[in-house]
């Protein structure tokens, strides 16, 4: 079943940059699809044209074949909050305690009069002590967002994604700033989720060993157009190599180590 | 590597530093020249004005000091209102000129031109223009502090605020929150802390502004060194300021511990 379609999506932004080029697309229930490229390739702007937080140039996004581009106000924020989504930066508040944090979740779902005030029914926050349980924070849930660690916070960020009870979660490099123990944590928390809630996620990464460690279907974008859609079986090496350097490498001068160095910072964060 | 000789630390072009140097002194020694005044004098005569300063300053007297503690008060009481006022209208305007939360461009743009209007004309001129409008008292003295405030704080919490909105309120637009809930869960915490820096910042400002507002008949302690200036009442007018010296940084330790309790 479909569950997101992209149709012909362009977006060019105000700059004249331009990020997605004519991109036709469609995911289905289930899935953990794996987006991967070259910065600058498109690949948070593809990811945030899904939930409308950017919007295209031209084509159009349906989200449970309703409309999503051309919704507004409240149709909107209802489509919305059935979209969860994961940031590189964790976008927490930081002066707000976790609990409140995972509450946050609900936003989309609750009257202003619940939220400001802190009404949420005991149900609700409930669910949002047993989630940040499943991800083993419980005896943070108290704490200022901000006294977390890297890899806390982003699991905070799972749990607020969660409370939406999404259809869909996006993230958009959700271990870009973690170490490694901490992103094969949050990464085996996602799919497990996925998996388990029969939920459907699309995430962003530029590490492709990952990528194909925990993918369903990985999607390989580059300067806004998709040059790879596949099982992470079929992303060989010969792909991989095509995905990211198209480009003529320039010969290593053995005798200017600052150049390899470059290079390789370029792979890394590239 | 080959040894490349000796390596510059940059690529000076030395004309320019020489054109820099040129210009500054120009401009610097014609100030002197056209507004004639001898830089040398001063410091010659310098010990003399200590001298006098001496003699006829002190020993400060403190004799009334009964009578000037509604005085003190009052300037705080300034302060306090003055910067209150402020800082709620400020944040309303703050909002409005904020570009990443103020969708509406002509209102932003309105709002933009009448603050910085506002904050381009200095607190005295303000005190001055509205003693002129109102006639002398504390209302004027008030009056003049609002708007020299909001001026100050408005642009400055606009700016904060804009930086604010882009990373942080993604996340809550993307819960499907109202802007409603984007503005109570995610623009004011994240935006406190620096609402406290700026307004705590721009109290000690007034504390000294509010000083300042009585010389031009706006109320305050200020009124009362003017006063005894001219009545050659050099020594009351010593323990004034002595006064007012304490008071100030009484106000910056107190807002200080303040800032740490709550931040």
């Amino acid at each position: 079943m479909t569950l997101v379609e992209i149709k012909n999506v362009s977006k060019e932004y105000k700059t004249g940059q331009k990020a997605l080029n004519d991109i036709s697309l469609s995911i289905n229930k289930g899935e953990f699809v794996v987006v991967i490229g070259p910065s600058g390739a498109g690949k948070s702007t593809l990811i945030r044209v899904i939930n409308q937080l950017v919007s295209p140039s031209s084509g159009a996004v349906l989200f449970q074949q309703q409309n999503i581009t051309t919704a507004k106000g409240k149709k909107l924020r209802k489509l919305r909050s059935h979209i969860g989504m994961i940031f590189q930066h964790y976008n927490l508040v930081e002066r707000t305690n976790v609990l409140k944090n995972v509450l946050h979740g609900k936003l989309g779902q609750v009257s202003f009069f619940t939220s400001a005030f802190g009404r949420y029914t005991q149900e609700d926050r409930q669910i949002a002590m047993e989630l940040l349980a499943q991800v083993g924070l419980l005896d943070q849930a108290y704490k200022r967002a901000d006294e977390l660690s890297g890899g806390q916070m982003q699991r905070v960020g799972i749990c607020r994604a969660l409370m939406q009870n999404p259809a869909l979660i996006l993230a958009d490099e959700p271990i870009a700033s973690l170490d490694p123990k901490s992103s094969e944590i949050v990464m085996t928390q996602l799919k497990e989720i996925t998996e388990s809630r029969n939920m459907t996620t699309i995430v962003n990464l530029h590490q492709v060993d990952i990528a194909k460690k925990y993918a369903t279907r990985i999607i390989g974008v580059k300067k806004g157009e998709i040059v790879f859609d596949g099982t992470p079986v079929e992303l060989t090496e010969e792909k991989i190599e095509q995905l990211y350097n198209n480009e003529a490498i320039p010969a290593i001068n053995m005798e200017n180590p600052t150049m390899i160095l470059a290079q390789q910072e370029e792979h890394a964060y590239g | 590597m080959d040894n490349l000789g000796s390596i510059a630390l940059a690529h000076q072009k030395s004309l320019k530093k020489r054109v820099t140097v040129a210009l500054l002194s120009v401009i610097g020694i014609y100030s002197f020249v056209y507004l004639q005044v001898d830089p040398i004098t001063p410091l010659l005569t310098l010990p003399n004005v200590f001298l006098f300063f001496g003699e006829i300053f002190f020993p400060p007297n403190f004799n009334g000091f009964s009578s000037y503690i509604a005085l003190i008060v009052q300037t705080l009481l300034f302060a306090v209102v003055g910067t209150y006022i402020s800082a709620v209208l400020s944040f309303v305007f703050g909002l409005l000129m904020a570009e990443s939360i103020n969708p509406i461009a002509p209102l932003r743009i309105a709002v933009r031109f009448i603050v910085s209007f506002i904050r381009n004309i200095p607190i005295l001129v303000w005190a001055s223009l509205l003693v002129y409008i109102f006639g002398i008292g504390n209302m004027v003295g008030l009056i003049a502090l609002i708007l020299a405030t909001f001026g100050f704080l408005t642009r400055s919490y606009a700016e904060e605020m804009n930086n604010i909105a882009d990373s942080k309120l993604e996340a809550l637009k993307a819960t499907g929150a109202t802007p409603a809930q984007l503005l109570v869960h995610g623009i004011i915490p994240a935006f406190f802390p620096s609402w406290i820096n700026w307004t705590f910042f721009s109290f000690e400002i007034n504390i000294r502004a509010s000083s300042i507002l009585g010389m031009v008949g706006a109320g305050g302690i200020g009124i009362m060194i003017q006063t005894n200036i001219r009545l050659f009442k050099y020594q009351e007018a010593m323990a004034l300021i002595i006064i007012l010296v304490i008071l100030v940084l009484l106000t910056e330790f107190c807002v200080n511990k303040l800032r740490k309790w709550i931040l």
